[in-house]
């Protein structure tokens, strides 16, 4: 036990610099990728970095209304809380750091407080333009839940079920079966088709996970000032800052974990467990995560505008929900269509098993 | 007392999930000390009681808080809009005549026999 405690304490000093130097690495890519995708030039990749840095030499102003110890604690715990969900899942071909210690419904709590608070901080800003942005992170946290708990559950449900096409895995929430078992390996065309819909589902999911655009009407600049990010200042602001860029780098490990938990070193003829391996993974990881934030982060902000508070409610209760809904009876009836029709799965169709 | 401390660190499994409070607490105060390091490099200076310290309004005047208050009622804003058709088809059901209501449980009992009946 306590050699755990030291490697968790380890651990994480190495995970936050990771998920913060990373994260705004990350953030610059994002940037440049949507400037060139509107024909400018955009800031160096090193931006995000000056940027934090700026607004830590500025006045961390606390407005007259607020509630100060709030105002203060929320953006700390919002990163906290963030850099606490890395250790629970797996980077590259390192397993996660807390394996054995805590699961993906975990992980789906912790996702919930650097939104919590993001609303607490909201609310103890004092401003009416901040309380509309954290109600309107509220209705969008309801939102996004929905459909989120539809694909994990799913996920789950096709490792643990004992019915057919269930593989009847032990501990089906824990990243180490989910990871161990990637969800294409199993499946027919039907679970295939089921999976490529959840996958879409979750991208979608993301940006209102990050407020980013078009799921950004919590913060909507041109609207309501940056919501409810609009009373934060210097060091404050540079904190929830840190935060967002931890928290993409979070979401698109999660992404990485559920869907592509793939690694390359074998296909070099690497010793399992050793540093060049370790190190190839690794590089695989960071290129899987860059993809997937250029996807489901850039690609979206840059292509569509901001949807209205209402609209982004409906967008995941109808629309996506059914979506992700239609991917769940895909993913029942391929037990069906693997036992009854004998439909081989889709590795062995392509020869890849 | 070893025993319950033993049982009080230990990983809570329920077969299909797993989780560890204190190591969650270890990693949580870790975390929390290096942010708050971080932190401390920035600038914690203001000017109190100066116009800075006001809300931002976009230049518009800051009434009595009573008349600036938002309502929390406002957050099911986007759901009551959103899900209207939702609603008003609810609306309309909820007639206050009790024979719409026992019409509606005949009804909704028959189609379960049949699909009873069918499977």
């Amino acid at each position: 036990m306590i050699w755990a405690v030291l490697t968790i304490i380890i651990g994480t000093v190495g995970l936050a610099l990771f998920g913060i130097i990373f994260g705004l690495f990350y953030k610059g890519i994002d940037r440049k990728v949507s400037a060139h995708m509107q024909g400018r030039i955009g800031p160096p990749l090193v931006q995000p970095f000056r940027d934090v840095r700026k607004l830590f030499t500025k006045e961390n102003i606390v407005p007259e209304n607020a509630i100060p110890w709030v105002f203060h604690l929320a953006p700390l715990i919002g990163l906290v809380a963030t850099i606490s969900i890395l250790l629970y899942l797996p980077i590259g071909s390192f397993a996660p750091l807390a394996t054995g210690y805590g699961d993906l419904i975990l992980v789906l709590y912790l996702l919930i407080i650097p939104s919590l608070a993001l609303v607490i901080g909201g609310f103890a800003s004092g401003s009416p333009y901040a309380t509309i942005g954290a109600q309107r992170e509220m209705a969008t946290m309801i939102a996004y839940e929905f459909p989120l708990a539809v694909i994990i559950m799913t996920i789950a449900w096709k490792l643990s079920s004992i019915t057919a096409g269930g593989l009847g895995l032990e501990n089906a929430f824990a990243m180490s079966t989910i990871v161990a078992n990637p969800v294409w390996n199993s499946v027919s065309i039907v679970g295939f088709i089921g999976f490529i819909f959840l996958l879409l589902a979750l991208i979608i999911v993301t940006p209102a996970e990050l407020s980013k655009i078009p799921f950004d009407s919590p913060e909507a600049e041109t609207e309501i000032g940056g919501g409810l990010l609009v009373e934060y200042s210097g060091r404050n602001l540079g904190m929830f800052y840190l935060m967002d860029s931890v928290k993409t780098v979070v979401m698109a490990s999660l992404i990485v974990a559920l869907f592509f938990p793939y690694n390359i070193s074998n296909l070099f003829g690497l010793e399992a467990a050793s540093i060049p391996a370790y190190a190839i993974d690794f590089i695989f990881f960071l290129i899987k995560v860059l993809i997937i934030i250029v996807f489901s982060v850039t690609l979206i902000r840059v292509a569509v505008a901001r949807l209205k508070i209402d609209q982004i409610v409906y967008t995941y209760w109808v629309p996506l929900t059914l979506f992700a809904l239609v991917g769940l009876i895909l993913i029942m009836w391929d037990g069906y269509a693997t036992t009854q029709l004998n439909l081989p799965t889709v590795v062995d169709w392509l020869g890849l098993g | 007392m070893m025993e319950q401390i033993s049982q009080l660190v230990e990983t809570l499994k329920t077969g299909t999930g797993l989780w560890n409070p204190l190591i969650w607490i270890v990693a949580i105060v870790i975390a929390f000390l290096i942010v708050y390091i971080i932190r401390s490099f920035g600038n914690k200076g203001y000017k109190k009681g100066t116009e800075q310290t006001k809300a931002f309004l976009s230049g518009n005047p800051e009434y009595d808080k009573e008349k600036m208050h938002v309502k929390s009622s406002n957050i099911y804003w986007g759901f009551l809009e959103s899900l209207k058709w939702v609603y008003v088809a609810l609306d309309k059901m909820h007639t206050g005549n009790v024979s719409d209501y026992v019409l509606w449980f005949v009804v909704i009992m028959g189609v379960f026999f049949i699909i009873m009946g069918v499977l």
